[in-house]
């Protein structure tokens, strides 16, 4: 019985495209410090896998909370992260440096660790939350740390220069979440997740640019 | 016909550089004035509305952005609007309408076939849509392959990947088959559309054998069905046969209850004393196992023991006082139980009610003070208490009286036999007088009474002198050991009190408890007035705990004379039992 149960945890968590536990240092290296290459390709699973929870968990609460309240139409709205000039297509992609646009991703994750604490502890108040809501913030809260930390390894190994000024921007949309109208709040929180969909889409698709470009040569 | 607005149907990126908008007119046309529509766009950060930039590229009644319109983040809105009104508004970024293109250049490679030529495998590759810019890593695309045969209608799927070529296994080569694939972004949930249909026929390539189109099908059905009806008789032949190995082994019985140490069959023979006692010695159990109720049971059971000594004494315990019922009902009759907590029984009866306990106390009044005592259950926090002896001697003998009499003299006799041949070793027991804590003895816990105390029973010394009368001379107390043979000692001391006190009946040093403290022992002896009280030699050094040398469960253990290094206080000395595992502690 016990087996099995094993069984079935392991065969869920591993369909789920959940970031599997890696060796730390792979074979053969001995001052055991990881190549680029290594670091690069568990920066873009990370990124993978909370873009894949955020867009779940904003199409869970859509479905759950934002039928019928008209909240589609309103959703033009801007991100606190709109202050961060980030390259918007393709090709203004290809012409950031590399440099800078590591920075930049940094900046976008510094900037969404605030709120993502405040999200995992606001969306528990929610009247009936489901429960994968709350594992989904509590779990892209941790896994964003780590993608952080994983960033700002790869920005040591690959700049040359000093470290540029810490790009940030804070986040004033607590209140918000914590608003009497339950409405509002609704309305808040589906800002806040559409909100972060969309930058973790922008980080996952910047690292795999910087992936193919500094890894594969352009040529994944 | 119904009014149709006109609407947009659906806006769409292909490759997330540019994007394009479509829309329905609806039948607004045939019944008024051509109205033109137009497409007016908003960027979230613009205020007007701009109208589309190119309606020809993507076809009619479409809308394209071409890349340098396209900024793939930003909030969108675009309406469709005629002069006056607006028909249709949606709101969106471009990273949520991708739809790639579909997969060119499908292709597949033959593997293997079997054996027989009857099934083989392939490898289908493709190349990814072309608009799609994967080598730069901007857009990541995984892909969906469905296969059918030629002549089905329902395309089974293959989960979505990655990679761009997937091995088809156990295609049937007479069959031909078609093949299609879509892509679709990768956290996307939409995938876009199929790509051409690619056909395998294996005609060419592998000569398939001409009698064997029609292939055997397993007959699952069948193997089920008879695979579950022979199961089934060979369980119920199993079942039904008198093997007992086979059936243990396909059927192991479902455990019962256990205790460590309790043999279950003495719960089936009614012999509860010696349950009680092992019982007795485990912490959680000295309070619990006692209550009215239980007495109810215990009282039906001792009817049942064949064993009339046991029932006579529960009998005339419940007769003759209202307490007594505390003491029968229990079933903590001591008898051998003393024995059974602590060394081999060499005497095999435990049919010896207890006549005289600490129970005994408890039906009067001087039992109050030791009630106190009883506290500890076991009667260990004696203290030497000169007054509640002879009360204790009193009652005592009033039980005597109330047990059977020959039992009784049987009992005495031995003590008073062995009375003459002194015990130095015993002395070395001596410990202080009014710290228990400190002198290592045990007794036998005869009863338990309702309220939960202990009554300590002396009747094992009356039965083990009786018995051994004989050993006891051979005896060899090591008084370097503070457990020892506690049928030893009290065939050998008891009896020796026992006798005194019978004519006196106030014998102080008599331990009616069934149990001696050292000091008791000490006063016992020095009381008998014989010469057998012989003075306390110097205290020898005595280890705090002995060996084991026979482990008789559940009835008792024989334990060594060698020293063993003195373990820690948590020792339930005052158990004379002990049990295995606090064995495996001081035991090297």
């Amino acid at each position: 019985g016990l087996l099995l149960a094993a069984l079935l945890v392991s065969h869920m968590l591993l369909t789920k495209e959940g970031v599997t536990s890696m060796p730390i240092c792979p074979n053969g290296s001995v001052n055991c410090q990881l190549s680029l290459e290594e670091l690069f390709d568990r920066a873009v699973k990370l990124s993978h896998y909370i873009h894949f929870l955020s867009s779940e968990m904003f199409n869970e609460f859509d479905e759950r909370y934002a039928q019928g309240r008209g909240f589609i139409a309103k959703a033009v709205n801007s991100c606190h992260t709109a202050s961060l000039t980030t390259p918007e297509d393709k090709e203004q992609a290809q012409q950031i440096h590399h440099e800078d646009l590591l920075n930049l991703i940094l900046g976008v994750l510094r900037s969404w660790n605030d709120p993502l604490i405040h999200l995992a502890s606001e969306v528990q108040r929610i009247k009936e939350a489901p429960e994968t809501i709350l594992w989904k913030a509590a779990e892209i809260e941790e896994q964003n740390k780590r993608l952080l930390e994983g960033m700002e390894k790869i920005v040591g190994r690959v700049h040359s220069g000093e470290v540029e000024n810490e790009i940030y921007t804070p986040w004033d949309g607590l209140p918000s979440l914590q608003l009497a109208d339950e409405d509002s709040r609704l309305f808040a929180f589906y800002n806040l997740l559409h909100c972060l969909r969309r930058d973790s889409h922008k980080i996952d698709n910047y690292l795999k640019v910087l992936k193919c470009r500094l890894i594969h040569d352009n040529n994944c | 016909d119904r009014l149709q607005w006109p609407q947009i149907s659906k806006c769409r990126s292909p490759e997330m550089e540019t994007f394009s908008c479509f829309w329905t007119a609806g039948n607004f046309y045939n019944l008024t004035v051509p109205r033109i529509l137009q497409l007016l766009y908003k960027k979230s950060n613009e205020e007007d509305w701009k109208e589309c930039p190119d309606y020809i590229t993507s076809g009619q009644n479409s809308c394209y952005f071409n890349a340098s319109y396209t900024s793939v983040w930003t909030p969108y809105c675009v309406q469709l609007a005629s002069k006056n009104e607006v028909y249709d508004k949606k709101c969106f970024s471009v990273d949520e309408i991708v739809l790639p293109d579909p997969p060119v250049h499908l292709n597949w490679t033959l593997l293997n076939t079997s054996q027989t030529g009857i099934h083989g495998d392939i490898q289908v590759r493709w190349d990814p849509p072309p608009t799609a810019d994967v080598r730069k890593g901007w857009i990541t695309l995984e892909y969906e392959l469905q296969y059918k045969e030629v002549n089905e209608t329902k395309w089974k799927e293959l989960k979505p990947r990655l990679s761009t070529m997937v091995p088809l296994y156990s295609l049937k080569t007479a069959r031909d088959y078609e093949i299609r694939i879509r892509s679709r972004q990768r956290t996307s949930e939409k995938f876009g559309e199929f790509s051409e249909i690619l056909y395998v026929s294996f005609s060419q390539i592998v000569i398939g054998c001409d009698h064997c189109t029609e292939e055997v099908e397993f007959p699952w059905f069948l193997v089920v069905v008879f695979g579950v009806c022979g199961l089934a008789v060979t369980m119920i032949s199993i079942m039904l046969s008198k093997q007992p190995r086979l059936k243990m082994l396909l059927f192991p019985p479902v455990p019962v209850p256990k205790i460590k140490g309790i043999d279950p069959d003495l719960l089936k023979k009614g012999k509860l004393d010696e349950v009680n006692s092992i019982l007795a010695c485990h912490d959680n159990y000295k309070t619990q196992l006692y209550s009215d109720d239980l007495w109810v049971e215990f009282i039906e059971l001792d009817i049942e023991d064949p064993d009339e000594k046991n029932r006579a004494s529960d009998t005339d315990r419940l007769l003759s006082e209202d307490h007594l019922k505390s003491h029968s009902s229990l079933g903590v009759k001591d008898d051998d139980s003393g024995r059974a907590s602590c060394c081999e029984p060499d005497i095999p009866e435990t049919d010896f009610s207890a006549s005289d306990t600490c129970d005994a106390t408890s039906d009067s009044d001087p039992f109050k003070k030791a009630t106190e005592k009883e506290e500890d259950l076991l009667c260990l926090d004696r203290q030497d208490n000169d007054e509640s002896l002879p009360s204790l001697a009193n009652t005592d003998l009033q039980r005597q009286h109330r047990n059977t009499q020959s039992e009784n003299s049987h009992l005495w006799a031995p003590f008073g036999d062995s009375s003459e041949s002194p015990r130095p070793s015993v002395h070395t027991q001596i410990s202080n007088q009014n710290s228990l804590a400190s002198t290592d003895f045990y007794a036998q816990v005869s009863d338990i009474t309702p309220a939960g105390r202990v009554v300590l029973s002396p009747g094992q010394k009356s039965k083990l002198g009786r018995a051994q009368r004989e050993a006891c001379t051979e005896q060899n107390f090591t008084m370097d050991n503070t457990y020892f043979c506690e049928a030893d000692v009290k065939k050998c001391i008891a009896v020796t009190s026992q006798e005194e006190n019978e004519p006196h009946g106030q014998e102080q040093g008599y331990n009616e408890d069934g149990y001696f403290t050292t000091e008791s022992l000490t006063t016992t002896v020095a009381n008998l007035g014989a010469s057998t009280a012989a003075p306390p030699s110097s205290e020898m050094p005595v280890a705090d705990y002995t060996s084991i040398h026979i482990v008789q469960s559940p009835q008792g253990l024989v334990l060594n004379a060698t020293a063993l290094p003195v373990p820690d206080k948590e020792f339930n000395v005052s158990c004379g039992y002990v049990s295995t595992d606090q064995l495996n502690k001081i035991m090297p």
